[in-house]
């Protein structure tokens, strides 16, 4: 491969590019889907391929191929001086790129155990022990497990000198339990929705998570939300758990603080940001609890990694020190738009196929002090909520409203009845301006989401969220209709 | 495929020989290979100017084997006899591991499910268009919207798909997209137009700028709108991202099984006005898609709402065989999934929008929406933004730009009021990947709740 892409290089250099880079990717990923006693699905697959980005004429251009063979990465390599000569002709200025060292380097992201070394026979039979737990409680009609696992290496070569070789291997796994009682439907997931929990680790995750174990509380909780009154509308306090936390900073400061968002270049389509440039350093993003970081360098996160897909190398910055937004998340391009004179490290591409975009790596809230039950213990009268379900924010991440799988009332400091179909809405600053409590380091985890959505031709990123449950006064919930 | 020049991204005889080894594999019982292949450039502008610019060859072959009632499936980038024997032979350990599956009715038998007819939509400049040509279109939409900020894209693309199975399944067929967005931001305000189509030809990028210009412009001086329940207008585009939602909530036959669609527990009921009829129908005239599934079972147009009557789900193999009826060519290529309909249309009727809008005394106009999902697939309860220019209605005429409102919207509940249909259904293709198009007219909603606002 290495061979491949080095022609590649050669021939965009020589074909005019100003600067060049090629990434080589091949994956292979093992996805297991288990509902009742059926393997639902189980899909193998393995992708490669290359693209090769270039400068011409001051204007970026891109073209990548799965074909490895004959004269291909020469032909790509023209393609992509092509399209950047066709940008050029409608550009204001020149593409400009701050400085990073070529690093020459090698990184791996640690895990214990081969999770695609494990007899598909164990796999299967574990999912199956969880689903059977689950589908043995009445009112339960589809019990679900799923595995998914990820392993992938590339190469990145760069006109500049670099050259970096990285594998990641992520393991992912969950279960979740349908209750159906005629159109009162109801969905219960552990320990995440969405296909669960996914880390960049080996198979031990799968095995430190329980999941037969989890399986009975799980479908319980699925069949007793049939039975629960909906969550009233109202303003009121609210504690989060760990996994809505996640959601909540990822929509409401993960993707407004990208700085390709916040300059407009993404505004036909994911949106742009209610964050201007001049609010560095002085917006208050909310109240002084709230710190976030991103930090590519955190085991565990499915955003971690060596160097990102411009080759500059991970770092962890702060983006919200003490509520004030102090950082965006920069690449080679942008950086020199906020005054930085490197690019804190956050671009990366979907596979080989695509353009690398500004893409959070792990958006972190950083943990404050005590426990959940600490948090519920001040609490008169409110609602905890637990698990996201669903999503939707404006075109500013301004304006919006999360659903989560279940709630319970909270009365005088402890948990009461059940609540179903709980939702809460709000405006970005106000809400994380009402925060006034994060839970410490013991109750903190780094979440993954696998499917994060940016970019035309829309690209899916694997993201990390270090957060634990945090307590939020006078939100408005419930609210529908 | 007749007609297919140097823009086809792969052929017919290119797929049988590179799966011919990989059908015969002596161990398996049964061997299909589905092979996706496309040529996509998109030119995306920002700011008015090209900020990224790519061009993507993509290959993926996925080889699904059946050993002794078990099913794996195995995927590969690389379309050569030896990736492909090798992604058979992984599936195949990947089966024999596995456990047998009660619920899998075989792999399609072409004598008993016919041999499908391709769609072919398809246009040979548009699979060829090169980058410069690209460009130039985009020097056009920024020409003519005359914005100092305007975004967007270009894109076209070139498709082809096949199926061959080792039971004898042989199809092929391929189609050709152009699509082209723009948003104007004024500073102030924002506006909106879209096209897409088949043949780049029948794009025309100026009116689309054109269009997000005026929206931008009429949007200027916006205050808070009040949340309530409405009159409203809604332009085809958040027409279309409500019937993609509606298909995604429960217009398949395995939403049907588990309970999750309206379908289950609503079949045969009104959920719609009389002029209500959504289908999946691939080969409605502005639709662009495949005359196939999947798995290679012919595809059929669906009635899924009819003349405003609950009628039927779109349905696979494997829950036809479930429900008792004939698969109706849906397989989204995921049994955990399930079946698809990728080509939704709600059918036009025949107002024009300004009378769509005059018929409306006190409401609103909305263009687009934005960040939608399902709150509740049983009741289609959605929820989302409004985006890129809403206008209260007065006396049946637009009247002042209002701020983006978010609603909280049961589809069927909004059919159920229409109190109109437009006549101008508009194809859109979908936001991520490449399958299917989405066909919607705008309607005249008798009823639509806004719950909150924001302050643009």
């Amino acid at each position: 491969v290495k061979d491949l892409l080095v022609r590649a290089l050669d021939a965009a250099v020589g074909g005019g590019a100003s600067y060049a880079d090629v990434r080589g990717v091949e994956s292979l990923s093992e996805s297991l889907s288990v509902r009742d006693d059926t393997v639902e699905g189980l899909d193998r697959a393995q992708s490669s391929g290359f693209g090769v980005r270039v400068l011409a004429d001051g204007a970026w251009g891109f073209a990548s191929s799965a074909v490895l063979e004959g004269a291909e990465p020469e032909r790509i390599a023209a393609l992509a001086v092509e399209v950047a000569r066709a940008s050029a002709t409608a550009i204001s200025r020149a593409v400009e790129l701050v400085a990073e060292p070529a690093h020459v380097a090698t990184w791996r992201s640690p895990f214990d155990k081969d999770p695609f070394a494990v007899p598909l026979e164990e796999k299967v039979a574990l999912l199956m022990a969880a689903t059977e737990q689950m589908a043995a409680v009445p009112a339960i009609r589809v019990a679900r497990g799923t595995m998914d696992l990820l392993r992938q290496q590339s190469h990145f070569l760069s006109c500049e000198g670099a050259h970096i070789t990285q594998e990641v291997v992520h393991t992912a796994g969950g279960i979740e339990a349908l209750a159906v009682e005629g159109s009162n439907v109801q969905t219960r997931s552990f320990p995440g929705s969405f296909r669960g929990h996914f880390a960049s680790a080996g198979y031990e995750l799968i095995e430190e998570m329980d999941l037969p174990g989890n399986a009975q509380r799980t479908a319980e909780e699925a069949a007793a939300l049939l039975k629960a009154p909906p969550c009233p509308a109202t303003h009121t306090t609210l504690v989060l758990d760990g996994h809505q936390v996640m959601l909540q900073v990822h929509e409401s400061i993960g993707h407004p603080t990208e700085l390709d968002r916040v300059l407009g270049m993404e505004a036909a389509f994911a949106g742009t940001s209610f964050v201007g440039v001049p609010d560095l350093g002085h917006l208050r993003y909310g109240s002084e609890l709230v710190n976030i970081t991103a930090d590519a360098t955190i085991p565990g996160g499915i955003g971690s990694f060596g160097y990102d897909d411009e080759g500059v190398e991970a770092q962890r910055v702060d983006l919200i020190r003490d509520g004030v937004l102090v950082g965006f998340q920069t690449s080679r391009e942008t950086a020199a738009a906020v005054g930085e004179q490197r690019s804190n490290g956050t671009m990366r591409a979907e596979g080989w196929e695509n353009f690398p975009l500004i893409r959070m790596t792990n958006i972190n809230l950083l943990p404050g002090s005590g426990s959940l039950d600490d948090l519920i213990a001040d609490v008169d009268d409110g609602i905890f909520m637990a698990t996201n379900k669903s999503w939707s924010i404006d075109d500013k991440r301004k304006n919006f409203q999360f659903g989560c799988e279940i709630a319970w009332e909270i009365k005088n400091g402890r948990l009461g009845r059940m609540l179903k179909d709980p939702r809460y809405t709000g405006i970005t600053p106000d809400f994380w301006g009402s925060c006034d409590a994060v839970a410490g380091p013991s109750e903190w985890r780094v979440w993954g989401t696998p499917n994060c959505g940016k970019g035309q031709p829309g690209q899916t990123m694997r993201v990390g969220h270090g957060t634990s449950p945090a307590r939020f006064r006078n939100v408005s919930v419930g609210v529908a209709r | 495929v007749t007609g297919a020049g140097a823009g086809l991204p792969i052929t017919s005889g290119q797929v049988k020989a590179a799966a011919a080894d990989a059908l015969g594999l002596a161990a398996a019982e049964g061997v299909e290979v589905v092979v996706v292949a496309s040529s996509t450039g998109l030119t995306r502008y920002a700011l008015s100017e090209i900020i990224q610019n790519t061009v993507r060859n993509e290959i993926r072959a996925y080889v699904r084997v059946v050993s002794g009632g078990r099913v794996a499936t195995a995927s590969t980038s690389q379309l050569t006899p030896e990736a492909l024997v090798d992604a058979a032979t992984r599936a195949l350990e990947a089966a024999r591991a596995s456990r047998p599956d009660p619920d899998f009715p075989g792999l399609p038998d072409p004598s008993r499910v016919g041999r499908a007819q391709p769609v072919f939509r398809w246009d040979e400049a548009t699979a060829t268009r090169a980058p410069a040509e690209r460009a130039d279109k985009v020097r056009q939409i920024l020409g003519a919207s005359d914005a100092e900020n305007a975004a967007g894209i270009f894109e076209t693309s070139a498709h082809a798909y096949a199926v061959v199975s080792s039971l004898g399944v042989d199809c092929f067929d391929a189609f050709t997209r152009c699509v082209t967005t723009c948003l104007v931001d004024n500073g102030e305000s924002t506006g909106w137009g879209e096209a897409s189509s088949h043949a780049s030809d029948r794009v025309d990028v100026e009116a689309v700028a054109r269009r997000a210009a005026e929206k931008a412009q009429r949007g200027r001086g916006a205050g808070d709108g009040k949340p309530g329940t409405y009159e409203v207008v809604l332009e085809a585009p958040a027409v279309g991202v409500m019937l993609d939602y509606l298909s995604y909530a429960g217009m398949g036959a395995k939403q049907v099984i588990e309970g999750e669609s309206f379908l289950a527990t609503r079949r045969g009921q009104s959920v719609g006005a009389e002029s209500i009829t959504v289908t999946d129908d691939v080969y409605h005239p502005e639709s662009v898609g495949l005359g196939f599934d999947l798995e290679g079972v012919p595809k059929k147009r669906v009635a899924v709402i009819e003349r405003g009557i609950a009628h039927e789900p779109v349905s696979d193999l494997r829950t036809a065989h479930k429900l008792g009826v004939e698969s109706s060519g849906h397989y989204s290529g995921s049994s955990e999934f399930g079946p698809y309909a990728s080509n939704p249309v709600l059918e036009a009727g025949r107002s024009s929008t300004e009378d769509l809008v005059a018929a409306v005394a006190d409401g609103y106009l909305v263009t687009r929406f934005h960040y939608v999902n399902v709150l509740d697939r049983p009741s289609t309860l959605l929820t989302g933004m409004t985006r890129d220019g809403t206008f209260r209605v007065r006396n049946g005429e637009i009247a002042e730009p209002v701020h983006n409102f978010r609603f909280a919207q049961s589809v069927l509940d909004a059919f159920a009021s229409t109190e109109g249909v437009g006549s101008d259904a508009i194809a859109f293709a979908p936001e991520y990947g490449s399958f299917g198009s989405t066909v919607a007219p705008p309607l005249h909603v008798g009823a639509f709740t806004f719950a909150s606002t924001t302050s643009h």
